[in-house]
């Protein structure tokens, strides 16, 4: 496309040519830059009306989530969109841009007295980024999804109309609850400019422990009991290949890692640790969090194929035990059914490893009554199939969405389920 | 109007005679919901008892052109189950059973006719329950909760309908038969449950929900605030927020709703000199719970309440209960009709917001009461009225109005848990703009096209755009 149409609608500093970036193997070559929500808007009415393709970003720490694109004009970020606008202490809600980084939205939070619900892998990730591509971390054990913590967005459709959903308010059935097709809808239907967010309190207390447990099935055994605990909220296992790049102290031949933290009141979190019945728990500093949010984000893309797994938590062992068998290398959240599942990848492209990773993954998604994706992968690897598994019944529907919604295919081309 | 022979005997072919409704006076049941003030007479109702009789009806009435509506008990407030248009009521509950109970992984499967208290009962021997809890969940059922995402008293901790459905069965408009979402709590695509819970049957017929079952807490303790008026009451739910404590459920009954539970046989011992009771509702790990009790405690005494009572034992914490639960019925020994209102503002706004909506209320004339979920900012302002009386009951829509306005200009919303159905849609414009509507319409466009599934819900029309004149929001059609 011709970008002259762009610098005139936002001014030349908002559009830079890059012609050796690309993202999976497809070429991106110059990025949009957006000072404001209506800019944004406006460079949206722009890229439709002249049937270019844009790839939305925040941080760009997701980017490897998601099938190739189906083509692609231009990067559209929303990095200038990063007020946090409504810090409300009295009420427990936020309100901020999408360009917003997660680290700092929670600090802000925090200063006030609340937390944020809502966390990603990789901490510089945007909150729309985050919101976008349905993000989880450790968290999750309390949290649960991050749909669950928005009460409102504002999202510039393809069209470039500015739309808003939802409100500040924490309980609201007006209209349609359109933010449920945008967390998680990876962009492909709108690009998220801001969101209203509804806090937690901040505990009174918190406590990160860890510690070394013989073999997968003694492991999520031993997990399942401590998810019962209330004052849990977060729980992980980490298995002996990536355990030491969590608590370098082991760990000795076959041993799982468990981190949990307990948060809550002070009695009750006493009381929990009690209860653990983990033997040989260290207490750890926050750094243990940051570096399993680390292994949750894996290796770069080119290096290995990383899988996430939602089944369902009483069957999770079932899921996890072949995987690891299959050689997968594996984080789980078991609280909340969610297993990462990596695997390395030669420097050739060896399309053999990808299809039996996939069936590992597929067989074992499948004991654990749940259904797996693609998280991140090079390119070349994702020609196996699309990277959110296989069709389900409802694409159609889907389809019928982004047609609706995105009748030019302006949004992230090819980039989601089926290939919208 | 006489029933169309061939749709009905259509019908009947699928679900039976018995099954199938269209004599007058078998229909009049179905003219209206909880609001009254909105009826409309459907052609026929039929009762089927499953997805595959809910997917021939659905093809039965695409094939002659004619609308359907899901219909649970029939226990909404916005007219949402009402057909309009001389459509076909789905009413859905013969299909109430309980297919899969699933203890280990925490939910349950279920078709759309049971009702909400049942599935807890089913559930509580596993030590588990099914935790939004609507007030009428004596009545109302799993597939009309999750038409309104309807929430109720517990919301404000444990999250309305959307938070607790993993998966969906749904007949589409067209008659395809579909499922959505898995019990693991997450599918690959657009989070299609997300969109339908709350859509207020317009995208489709729910035919089984997989719910997800909360596990008993450690303990609960329940107390009641008593407070010089309603005003300083909601000042002392602002401290608990601010304070970061996230009670189970925070509610507030007002003077005039305790007078008239107390003269009613929901009589639960209140201090009629009250200007309003605080029920606060705490639960979970027994060290916080304690913990939580003196805390609140001190910030009701710290924020003027007379005093703070805590429930003794289980016997009562039902009676704090039955202030709160069985006031709606309690409400019919003030008038003949009652219009039950529902919009939410931010919590903070609750004491300024709520000294406005008993103003209004006086300034019409009106006896309007308030009994509310305080801790989710919801407010029911509820008017006591009779229709009969043309005067009271213009004054009834515009007052309504007033509050609705009152709400949105301090940041609320016109529905937390009630949904639009024909009460509010035109004041969907005070809400969102005509970008915004458009959006929710494509989702409409995405699911059904041809508008064919509870139409006329939801989006503003024209046909009640003079809203503050009864007569044109149809009134003259209700029986009286």
């Amino acid at each position: 496309m011709s970008l002259e149409a762009l610098r005139g609608a936002l001014g030349a500093d908002a559009v830079q040519e890059h012609p050796e970036a690309s993202l999976d193997g497809v070429p991106v070559p110059a990025s949009v830059r957006p000072s404001d929500a209506d800019a944004l808007a406006e460079a949206l009415r722009v890229l439709s009306q002249s049937d270019a393709a844009a790839i939305v970003r925040g941080a760009g720490s997701g980017l490897a989530f998601g099938n190739p694109p189906r083509r692609a004009d231009v990067w559209l970020s929303t990095e200038h969109l990063s007020d946090v606008d409504v810090l409300d202490a009295d009420e427990g809600v936020a309100h901020a841009q999408a360009g917003a980084p997660l680290a700092e939205l929670r600090l802000r939070a925090a200063s006030v007295g609340w937390d944020l619900p809502i966390e990603a892998p990789d901490e510089a990730a945007t909150l729309g980024g985050a919101l976008a591509r349905a993000a989880l971390g450790p968290r999750v054990h309390r949290f649960g999804p991050p749909r669950d913590h928005v009460l409102g967005l504002g999202v510039a459709l393809a069209s470039g109309e500015r739309t808003r959903c939802g409100g500040r308010v924490v309980k609201n059935v007006t209209g349609y609850d359109l933010a449920k097709l945008h967390v998680g809808g990876c962009g492909t239907l709108g690009v998220i400019e801001s969101a209203w967010l509804r806090l937690r309190p901040l505990p009174e207390t918190s406590l990160l422990l860890s510690a070394w447990i013989d073999g997968a099935d003694a492991g999520f055994r031993h997990a399942a009991r401590i998810a019962e605990l209330p004052a849990v909220r977060a729980l992980a296992l980490v298995d002996p290949h990536l355990a030491g790049r969590v608590d370098a102290s082991g760990p000795e031949s076959g041993q799982w890692l468990a981190v949990v933290e307990l948060a809550g009141a002070e009695p009750e979190v006493k009381r929990a640790r009690e209860g653990l019945g983990l033997a040989g728990a260290v207490e750890h500093g926050p750094e243990l969090m940051a570096r399993l949010r680390g292994v949750q984000c894996g290796p770069p893309p080119e290096s290995g194929l990383r899988f996430r797994l939602v089944v369902q938590p009483a069957r999770i062992v079932a899921a996890a035990v072949p995987l690891a068998r299959a050689g997968a290398a594996l984080l789980g959240y078991p609280g909340a059914g969610f297993l990462f599942a990596g695997f390395p990848l030669h420097a050739a492209a060896d399309s053999n490893l990808v299809d039996s990773a996939w069936r590992a993954v597929r067989e074992a998604a499948r004991a654990g009554g749940g259904s797996a994706l693609l998280e991140s992968a090079p390119g070349w690897a994702k020609s196996a199939g699309d990277v959110f598994g296989e069709p389900c019944e409802a694409t159609p529907l889907f389809r019928a969405l982004k047609q609706q919604f995105d009748p030019r295919g302006t949004l992230n081309p090819g980039r989601f389920a089926g290939g919208l | 109007m006489s029933p169309d022979p061939q749709l009905t005997d259509a019908l009947a072919a699928i679900v039976g005679r018995d099954a199938c409704l269209w004599r007058p006076e078998e229909l009049f049941v179905y003219e209206c919901d909880g609001l009254t003030l909105h009826s409309a007479t459907p052609a026929a109702v039929v009762l089927p008892r499953d997805a595959e009789e809910v997917s021939r009806v659905v093809k039965a009435c695409r094939a002659r052109g004619v609308p359907f509506v899901p219909r649970g008990a029939g226990t909404g407030l916005s007219g949402g189950a009402v057909a309009l248009e001389g459509g076909v009521v789905i009413e859905c509950s013969r299909m109430d059973a309980v297919l899969e109970l699933c203890p280990e992984e925490r939910w349950a499967r279920v078709q759309p006719g049971v009702v909400n208290a049942h599935l807890s009962d089913v559930a509580r021997p596993q030590q588990l329950y099914y935790a939004p809890d609507p007030s009428s969940q004596l009545a109302c059922t799993i597939g009309g909760n999750v038409a309104e995402n309807s929430g109720g008293p517990h919301t404000l901790k444990h999250g309305t309908t959307t938070n607790h459905v993993l998966a969906l069965q749904l007949v589409l408009p067209d008659g395809d038969v579909m499922r959505l979402g898995s019990a693991a709590g997450w599918a690959p695509g657009y989070d299609l449950v997300g969109a339908v819970v709350g859509s207020e049957g317009t995208l489709g017929v729910v035919t089984e929900a997989t719910v997800r079952l909360t596990p008993l807490p450690e303990a609960v303790e329940t107390l009641l605030g008593i407070f010089p008026d309603v005003v300083t009451a909601c000042r002392a739910v602002g401290a608990m927020i601010r304070g970061g404590l996230v009670p189970a459920a925070l509610e507030i009954v007002d003077r005039r709703t305790i007078e008239a539970v107390e003269a009613s046989v929901y009589a639960a011992g209140l201090p009629t000199d009250a200007g309003a009771v605080l029920i606060v509702e705490l639960d979970g790990a027994r060290e916080a719970v304690d913990q939580d009790v003196h805390r609140v405690k001190k910030l009701c005494a710290e924020d003027g309440a007379a005093r703070v009572e805590l429930a003794r034992d289980e016997a009562e914490r039902q009676r704090f209960w039955r202030a709160r639960k069985g006031a709606f019925g309690a409400m019919g020994r003030l008038a003949p009709d009652l219009y039950v209102h529902d919009a939410v503002v931010p919590r903070t706004k609750l004491p300024e917001v709520i000294a406005e909506v008993c103003a209004i209320g006086d300034r019409h004339g009106l006896k309007l009461s308030n009994v509310f979920h305080a801790g989710d900012g919801n407010l029911h302002p509820n008017i006591s009225f009779d229709r009969r009386d043309e005067d009271e009951l213009a004054r009834v829509v515009k007052a309504g109005e007033e509050i609705l306005r009152t709400c949105v200009a301090a940041g609320g919303v016109i529905t937390g848990e009630h949904g639009i159905g024909t009460e509010k849609q035109d004041y969907m414009g005070l809400l969102f703009d005509e970008a915004d509507l458009d959006a929710m319409r494509r989702l409409r466009a995405a699911f059904d096209p041809d508008g064919v599934c509870n139409p006329g819900k939801i989006f503003p029309t024209t046909r009640f755009c003079r809203e503050s004149d009864p007569k044109a929001r149809g009134y003259e059609r209700v029986p009286l």
